[in-house]
């Protein structure tokens, strides 16, 4: 497939995507088990239970993002620092081990699942804390991939052209690596435990992550859309002042509820209003670049007779990156700011409302962009000059989006019964949650979401097929 | 060339994200110290002399734990009280009181308890949260789920069950058989004790109000 | 330390979904506001809509005032609610300040 790439860092970006998008298609199907299970729950009982199922679920989740992060940062390496990524073979190397490892994780998963109350299930099956469940040996094999990955974009960086773009995921990417450790030990104290756990939770995906999105956006507009380096470089430190500024501290808004003191909910309050400002930012800034763009082409003649020149060079990319933008606004905005002050977070903490933020944010702020980044690579790899949506692009598009969307929706309004009848009403009990689990509306939110992820999951296969066929297709420019 | 403003020189917004960064990273780490102060763990002192610590000693466990509403605080807080029975017992030495927590801790991880059920509520929402279980008057004396089992203690009541949950359905949706052994069980229900006597701010609202709510008015 | 004395009424049950309501409107409204905003600026669309850019920021901050009352949020939450309402309605002015300066320095 990869014939037009010369370099190999691009060569290794590939390997990196191909074997996200494996998994993300491993991270759909484990959903859809545990989705049946909600609608029938005899459905694999005692073979692959639920919390088997929802492990590999939201481990294959973040496991394929953080294969695609690192392949989008080989993959825009050598545009950005203007030589061949140092050390590519010990990259290499690192992405067989690691792709290994996970392999091992996985099926030890599910072969193994449990293990007896002591230490060597922590270190060989699994460490049961939500995300970052893989087995101690992992984690020190995660440590080690993730050192060496870094060392890689460090020489690289400093051996090149250092651009902005490269400076803030440098400085994103230690921080990343080095978050890790925090959720490396045991401890018997819970409070401590989740403590610690958030550090890595929280940092992530609401501090870094989202700092590398930024950078990745900004790498996107000059790339797809041609938008100037400087304006785009200075957006992103702003960016990046936001969304520490807001993301760091934003960690409150976990510390209402697990014994950590009160003064958690003034600071988790003033932060998490905080929070959707930078999100807002992100969104007028790809709109902003895309008009001034497009205004300047219109402004210098660039027309022909029916229309006017569009300045996007991969369709297919674009509208995923603008996805990310109004996604990241909505999923991680919206859907995080309503249950995020203590006052009403008491009743939404822990229930479907935060499954449907989760969803949303997950696949709105990160998802997006990443599919958009494989687009970019499908784009380099068979040399096109302008990448159009073909029919597969659209539908998958649309369905995925649809059915995101459409879960989002369900298990806002299960967690809406939830909230009134297990929590405010009946106050949290065992029996308390299971009369909200039986009502009419829960029960119907939860086929409705059944549904939708059949929907998202029919618009993966439309994404592979797309993948796959649209580096033949006539259509493009080439 | 237009006058170079402060505000678009891509160098001053270099040094103010980093300082930002800084700044926030440090009040954090502050905090955290702060933090790890309050909650961790208390000592068995504590508890004889009551003291009432966020996180209290393993030996909690020698004592009946409410959870009852504090006018001042606005919420709901656990209170330990006087001593209760624990397995037959209320002289659990520090070290074991310790070593049954442990194993119960360790337990919880390796049972993945946290993929189904939510724990201080975070975790998975396909069971019921288990930040305040103990308390929960379905274990109680007069409780069905204590009545299942068929045993006439609270503890022992959710050992069985532990033990062999797939025997006790509560609702179509089942817990499934974890092979937890009798000890693991009384770890796991140690935990579980020791977890609902963590001062959570009044976490879950309202715990156990079943009955006598008009539309939450 | 003083513990301070914190009183923490309930959220009645009929006031839930105005909540959610309200606050998913808040950022929904924001961001017809600064998506306006911007998109006049950028000539997307007609400089007669700007008002009504404005128009969403003043029913945004009404959500957020709604919102604040029926969760009955203390003091300071309620100023960080209104720090945040700022925020909004300066953000895409700072932000098409900043981007302007950089597109004049560079194009001209």
């Amino acid at each position: 497939m990869a014939n037009n790439i010369t370099s190999e860092s691009k060569q290794l970006a590939t390997w990196y995507f191909t074997f996200a998008a494996i998994i993300f298609g491993a991270q759909l199907l484990f959903g859809l088990v545990a989705a049946i299970q909600y609608v029938m729950p005899g459905f694999l009982f005692e073979i692959i239970d639920f919390s088997v199922a929802r492990m590999i679920h939201i481990n294959a989740l973040v496991v394929w993002m953080v294969f695609a992060m690192f392949g989008s940062v080989y993959w825009l390496l050598p545009d950005e620092t203007g030589i061949e990524t140092v050390g590519i073979k010990l990259g290499k190397l690192l992405f067989w081990i690691f792709a290994a490892a996970i392999v091992v994780v996985v099926l030890v998963y599910l072969l193994v699942q449990v293990g007896p109350a002591d230490e060597t299930t922590i270190w060989f099956i699994n460490e049961g804390r939500e995300y970052i469940e893989a087995p101690r040996w992992a984690d020190f094999g995660i440590v080690v991939v993730a050192l060496g990955f870094v060392a890689n974009l460090f020489l690289t960086g400093m051996k090149g052209q250092r651009s902005g773009i490269v400076t803030v995921l440098m400085a994103d990417m230690i921080a990343f690596s080095g978050l890790y450790l925090c959720g490396m030990f045991f401890t018997d104290n819970i409070s401590m435990d989740q403590y610690w756990w958030w550090w890595v939770i929280h940092l992530w995906v609401e501090a870094t992550w989202e700092v590398f999105v930024g950078a990745l956006a900004a790498y996107g507009l000059i790339t797809i859309i041609g938008a100037h380096r400087k304006v785009v470089e200075m957006w992103l430190w702003i960016e990046v002042a936001m969304l520490f500024g807001s993301g760091i501290l934003g960690l409150g808004h976990h510390y209402f509820w697990i014994g950590t003191p009160e003064y958690w909910w003034e600071i988790g309050a003033l932060f998490s209003a905080l929070e959707p400002l930078p999100l807002v930012a992100m969104f007028i800034h790809v709109l902003y670049d895309w008009g001034k763009t497009q205004g300047q082409e219109m402004g210098e003649g660039h027309i022909d007779e029916d229309h006017v020149k569009s300045v996007v060079t991969n369709k297919p990319a674009f509208t995923w990156f603008v996805l990310n933008a109004f996604g990241n606004f909505l999923g991680a905005g919206i859907w995080g700011f309503f249950h995020t002050l203590p006052q009403v977070n008491l009743y939404t903490h822990g229930t479907q409302f935060t499954s449907a933020h989760g969803h949303l944010a997950f696949f709105g702020a990160y998802a997006t962009i990443l599919l958009g980044m494989m687009y970019l690579a499908i784009q380099g790899s068979n040399g096109i000059k302008v990448l159009k949506h073909t029919k597969a692009s659209i539908w998958a598009v649309s369905l995925i989006t649809s059915g995101v969307v459409g879960m989002t929706v369900a298990l806002t309004i299960a967690g809406y019964v939830q909230v009134l009848v297990s929590r405010a009403q009946m106050g949290a009990t065992w029996a308390a949650y299971f009369d909200g689990q039986s009502g009419m509306w829960f029960a119907q939110a939860m086929d409705w979401r059944l549904v939708m992820g059949a929907v998202t999951f029919l618009g993966f296969l439309f994404l592979i097929k797309d993948f796959l066929s649209t580096g033949k297709n006539p259509v493009h420019e080439r | 060339m237009a006058k170079k403003s402060v505000w678009s020189d891509n160098r001053f917004w270099q040094r103010s994200a980093a300082w930002i960064t800084g700044f926030a990273s440090v009040l954090l780490i502050w905090l955290t110290f702060d933090s790890m102060g309050q909650i961790s763990m208390g000592t068995d002192a504590d508890l004889q002399s009551g003291v009432t610590k966020r996180v209290p000693a393993p030996t909690v466990i020698n004592y009946k734990i409410t959870y009852e509403m504090d006018t001042k605080r606005g919420h709901e807080v656990p209170v330990i009280g006087e001593k209760e029975k624990f397995f037959g017992r209320d002289d659990w030495s520090e070290e074991e009181a310790a070593s049954l927590l442990h194993l119960g801790k360790l337990g919880s991880q390796a049972k993945n308890c946290m993929n189904c059920h939510t724990l201080l509520g975070n975790g998975a929402y396909y069971a019921p949260d288990l930040t305040k279980a103990w308390l929960d008057p379905a274990w109680g004396p007069t409780g069905s789920m204590q009545a299942m089992t068929g045993k006439n203690t609270k503890e022992e009541a959710m050992a069985e069950f532990l033990q062999h949950p797939s025997t006790y359905p509560t609702h179509a949706r089942m817990m499934p058989n974890l092979g937890i052994t009798a000890e693991e069980a009384k770890g796991l229900v140690a935990f579980l004790k020791h977890m609902s006597s963590i001062d959570t701010n009044g976490f879950p609202r309202n715990f156990g109000r079943m009955q006598g709510a008009v539309n939450g008015k | 330390m003083i513990d301070p004395v914190i009183i923490r009424p309930e959220i009645a049950l009929d006031d839930f979904l105005p909540i959610f309501v309200s606050s998913a409107f808040v950022l929904i409204f924001g961001g017809f506001y600064v998506g306006i905003y911007t998109a006049v600026k950028v000539n997307l669309l007609k400089k007669w809509t700007m008002p009504i850019g404005y128009f969403f920021w003043v029913l945004t901050a009404y959500c957020l005032y709604i919102m604040g009352n029926l969760m009955h949020v203390g003091e300071f939450t309620a100023k960080a609610l209104v720090v945040a309402a700022f925020g909004l309605l300066l953000l895409p002015h700072a932000v098409y300040y900043m981007q302007d300066n950089v597109h004049e320095e560079n194009e001209h």
